[in-house]
């Protein structure tokens, strides 16, 4: 099959969907590839190097729509490209089915099959495929490099002999791929990071790479971000409001703030607020990624770098990666290589569309002259195994209510004990004369005092108290004692025995604890 | 001196033996409470020495000072590993004088009922108050016969009754005792072993002593006839203690132990009734209820009860055992160190094994080597690892292993996921999570060291044989098991070299 990238035609866009590298590994495949003319000239690739890699060089976007079998692109194609597609041709391309639904139906009814590289299910099998990822990455380098550009300061704190410079600090909103990367961008440059996402499952990425995660008290059914592909879910007015006064309460100490928050077919969500701007240091940063849908800041102006009356920068550019085009171009062609891969699976030259794939139906928008958007759930589950259903929290009330039953039933035990021990003790006193009686008080509250006692005593000491026990259990010396003084020499004799062995089991009860205790060192 | 100054030692004796206990409840604190228990002991044997009725200064201090140097020697010279057997003789010592101190009370009595006899005058004593020739008999007597002089018909039954129960108990205590020192020091065999009639033999001697006891009680006037019914009783007693522990298996010894513990402290209080000495009344009970909660702690740790654990051997198994599958694999020395090497987290599990081998030393230079390494190193210990309750705390203290990484098993269980490496040394049913997945297993529901969660668990066994109960370990055949058989000092101490 041929396969071929005419130049964009999106105006500034600067990327190319083939790179010499990537022909070479297509042909590979079994596969011919064609390029337009210039199409790699912004992104510093000759016409010359693809001719090395053995790329056919076409001089007119017609000539190449018309030999290609398989058209690859960057941007979503202009209506006039969508005209050009014959039937049984393909089309591998960014194409936002949901946002272009004429060009959606242009394609079909040309018959021509589309394969959107941002409708690529977000699974780890196509985690290779996914550009739209390895431009997010792009974008979040970018905005940092962009930000710190107009910034006119360090990132990193130093002390030099001419002074002390407090390091940058800056506000990521927004941890999905660009978020993160704009946050270890940030880190790397030695800026002081917070980064804030809704989902709080992020807080571990986000600490990973080296950014304090802002968090927001906040009590609600989060929902979690695996269930929804990844993404962030719009969130309730209430934890909106929440969020925007956290921010407020940051505004005045960041001097760079990159927002990337974004919720998949809808516009983005304002976050950073006219006033937050206005509370901003003069010379503060504020880099838009999220531009393109309208902006996360009140004030960001698509495509402009703007400067605000107090003196702060909003950078809203839309074309991050194609401000790196050399190295988008080479991610992006990448990610389609492995995409013709996957549709090349006997490696032969020979697509094979496999709808029951799950990643190639995924991205497959328009098919056999039908629209195949939206695709069905993915058979694999996205991105993470669901966490195991949590047990629910009982409710303050139903905690109280277990606490007070539980509470009733130790009570109820320790009464019935009570009872029962009482009435004995009672039934001795019947019985009993009064002498016997004085002892056996004495005795009754010495076994509880012993209970009370020895509950508290710690696990790694149970040795020590068994050989301390044993010590004063030789207190049985005492009956010898007092027996010893006897008319009776046989008595004398066996008393004399009885304090001999409780008196080795004194010295001996004693001192090996001793030894015992001497030996527990703390570290 | 009077007899006010001793009660009232006796009451600062009390005190300070409470303090004594109390104060076991951290390291720190345990250091002063033993100070507590000896100063309370010395008041409590000088008050006694001061107190009526002692005499024979002389020859009780020459007593004491004997067997003082003899406990000191005894406490000085053993090893830390012999620490149960020491504890259990020790024990046995003081069921012996509980013995000899009853069979001294019913003397006493028969001496003065004699003295009475001889007198022409009513013994025991009738309700009212003493005749005058009986007073002046009575203040003729010496002190401990004094006490027994006044007293009226019940009164001296109840006194015959305690010193029963005192030397009955201190009987069983002293052979149970001797037993479990045999089992623990390896002069006896570990393995449960009882006599044909197993527990009816048992319950028939107890039941034969009660026979004895009641005809002791019946022919207490007639000299000869009750001295022989009592050493009957002593007999059957001995020979109960005896049984009893024979037919409990190594295992258990700690259980057995801290229950020996609790029957010594009950020996002495029933001896202190007899006696009406109140001190020995107190601190018997202290020792005899501290020393039942002890092994109420070790039966919950080892989900069984204590019912179970005195009848011996384990019980209440139904079906078959799940059957093992799958191969122990082996790993050298090399093996284990480069994965110590690599791990950030480690759980050192012991048990009586490394307490057999004496391994704590090089355990403890293991540790110091990882932990210089910047290593995360902690001790795991089981409620009834060993032979006695916080056996291996002591042996680790012992070889100088700071206490506050030796962690509790609740303490610990949930981190063994999280944990790179685990290695067990000598330990198999703390660990054998058959505990927790077979039914059947003669350990079901008792709690285990979770450790085949940890990455990789590493396993020094001397053989491939079982643990104490016998029972298979589906953990040495687990995936990420490795087994490293040999001594546990000589396995130890080939890797401490590996270790850079």
């Amino acid at each position: 099959m041929k396969i071929g990238a005419p130049k964009e035609v999106y105006e500034g866009e600067a990327r190319v969907a083939l790179t010499p590298d990537s022909a070479q590994q297509l042909k590979k495949l079994g596969h011919e590839c064609l390029i337009e003319a210039g199409a790699g000239e912004k992104a510093g690739i000759t016409d010359d190097a693809y001719r090395e890699a053995g790329v056919e060089v076409v001089a007119e976007a017609k000539a190449l729509f018309d030999g290609a079998d398989i058209v690859i692109k960057v941007r979503e194609p202009q209506m006039d490209e969508v005209q050009r597609l014959r039937e049984g041709q393909t089309l591998v391309s960014f194409f936002w089915p949901a946002q272009n639904e004429e060009l959606l139906n242009a394609a079909a009814e040309r018959k021509a099959t589309v394969i959107a590289m941002d409708m690529v299910p977000r699974i780890s099998r196509a985690q290779k495929m996914d550009a739209l990822s390895s431009m997010a990455n792009i974008a979040g380098y970018r905005a940092v490099i962009e930000a710190g550009n107009n910034f006119g300061r360090f990132f990193t704190g130093q002390v030099t002999a001419a002074g002390k410079v407090p390091p940058a600090r800056v506000l990521v909103v927004g941890a999905g791929v660009a978020g993160l990367a704009a946050i270890g961008t940030s880190t790397a440059l030695g800026a002081i990071t917070l980064a804030f996402d809704v989902r709080p499952e992020v807080a571990e990425q986000i600490e990973s790479m080296g950014a304090e995660f802002v968090f927001l008290e906040f009590e609600e059914e989060t929902k979690d971000g695996a269930e929804t592909g990844g993404y962030a879910a719009p969130s309730s007015p209430e934890f909106r409001e929440k969020q925007l006064e956290k921010f407020r309460e940051l505004a005045p100490d960041i001097d760079i703030v990159i927002t990337t928050a974004l919720i998949p077919g809808r516009p983005a969500p304002k976050l950073w607020t006219e006033d937050m701007v206005r509370m901003m240091k003069p010379g503060s940063v504020i880099v838009d990624l999220a531009a393109e849908k309208g902006g996360n800041c009140d004030l960001t102006v698509p495509d402009q770098r703007i400067v605000t009356d107090n003196g702060v920068v909003v950078v809203g550019y839309t074309d991050f990666p194609s401000r790196m085009a050399t190295q988008s171009s080479m991610l992006y062609a990448t990610n389609i290589r492995h995409m013709i891969h996957d549709l090349t699976p006997e490696k032969d030259g020979v697509i094979n569309h496999n709808m029951d794939d799950d990643v190639i139906r995924g991205a497959t928008v328009t098919h056999k002259g039908e629209v195949t958007y939206p695709p069905p759930p993915p058979k694999v589950q996205a991105i993470a195994a669901k966490p195991k259903e949590k047990k629910k929290e009982p409710t303050a009330e139903e905690k109280r209510a277990s606490e007070v039953s539980a509470f009733k039933e130790e009570t109820k035990r320790q009464v019935a004990l009570l009872a029962i021990a009482g009435g004995a003790v009672l039934a001795v006193g019947l019985v009993a004369p009064e002498s016997f009686m004085r002892n056996f008080v004495i005795f009754v509250l010495a076994v509880f005092v012993g209970f009370q006692v020895i509950w508290n005593v710690a696990h790694s000491l149970h040795t020590p108290l068994m050989a301390v026990t044993n010590a004063i259990s030789s207190i049985i010396i005492l009956g010898a004692l007092m027996q010893i003084g006897s008319t009776s020499g046989l008595i004398t004799v066996l008393a004399a025995a009885g304090i001999l062995m409780a008196a080795v089991n004194i010295f001996g009860g004693f001192m090996v604890t001793r030894r015992m205790l001497a030996m527990f060192q703390k570290s | 001196m009077d007899f006010g100054f001793t009660i009232a030692a006796y009451a600062v004796a009390t005190v300070l033996f409470v303090l004594s206990l109390g104060g076991l409840s951290n390291q720190e604190k345990a250091k002063r409470a033993v100070w507590y228990g000896i100063v309370g002991m010395a008041v409590a044997v000088g008050a006694t020495m001061v107190g009526p009725g002692s005499g024979l200064w002389l020859m009780s201090l020459v007593l004491i000072a004997l067997g003082g140097i003899v406990g000191w020697q005894l406490a000085t010279r053993v090893q830390m590993t012999q620490m149960p057997e020491l504890v259990a003789i020790m024990h046995s010592l003081v069921g012996l004088a509980a013995v000899l101190v009853g069979i001294n009370a019913h003397l006493e009595i028969g001496r003065v009922a004699a003295a009475f006899t001889a007198g022409d005058l009513p013994f025991p004593q009738p309700e009212g108050p003493m005749s005058t020739a009986a007073y002046d008999l009575w203040l003729g007597l010496t002190d401990f016969a004094m006490i027994i002089g006044k007293k009226t018909a019940v009164e001296v039954t109840i006194l015959r009754i305690e010193l029963m129960l005192g030397i009955w108990i201190g009987a069983v205590t002293f052979t149970g005792s001797v037993v479990a020192y045999g089992k623990l020091a390896g002069r006896i065999n570990s393995a449960p072993v009882q006599l044909p009639g197993g527990h009816m033999l048992n319950a028939g001697a107890a039941a034969a002593s009660l026979l004895f006891a009641g005809l002791y009680l019946g022919y207490a006037e007639s000299g000869a006839v009750a001295i022989l019914m009592l050493l009957v009783l002593t007999a059957l007693a001995l020979f109960i203690g005896y049984h009893l522990i024979m037919g409990i298996g190594g295992a258990d010894m700690p259980v057995v132990v801290s229950m020996l513990n609790s029957y010594s402290g009950w020996a002495a209080a029933a001896i202190g009734f007899s006696l009406g000495n109140e001190l020995l009344i107190v601190v018997g009970a202290l020792v005899g209820s501290s020393g039942a909660i002890l092994s109420y702690i070790m039966c919950k740790a080892m989900n069984r009860s204590f019912i179970s654990v005195i009848l011996g051997g384990f019980g209440g198994t139904s079906g078959p055992q799940q059957q093992v599958e799958g191969e122990q694999v082996a790993i050298d020395a090399a093996g284990v160190a480069a994965a110590l090497n690599d791990a950030d987290s480690v759980i050192i599990i012991p048990g009586y094994g490394m307490a057999v081998a004496q391994a704590q030393q090089s355990v403890s230079e293991l540790t110091r080597k990882l932990r210089a390494k910047g290593k995360e190193v902690r001790f795991a210990i089981h409620p009834v690892a060993g032979r006695l309750p916080g056996h291996m705390n002591v042996l680790l203290a012992e070889a100088k292993v700071p206490y506050d990484i030796v962690l509790e098993m609740d303490e610990i269980n949930d981190d063994f996921p999280s944990t790179d490496v685990a290695i067990v040394i000598g330990s198999n049913d703390i660990v054998n999570p058959a505990a927790q997945d077979d039914p059947n297993s003669p350990i079901a529901g008792m709690p285990v060291l979770e450790c085949w969660k940890a990455k990789q668990v590493f396993v020094s066994k001397r053989g491939q044989g079982t643990g104490y109960s016998g029972i298979e370990n589906p953990l040495f055949f687990k995936e990420n098991t490795r087994m490293f058989y040999g001594d546990a000092k000589a396995s130890v101490d080939s890797l401490l070299p590996l270790i850079d």
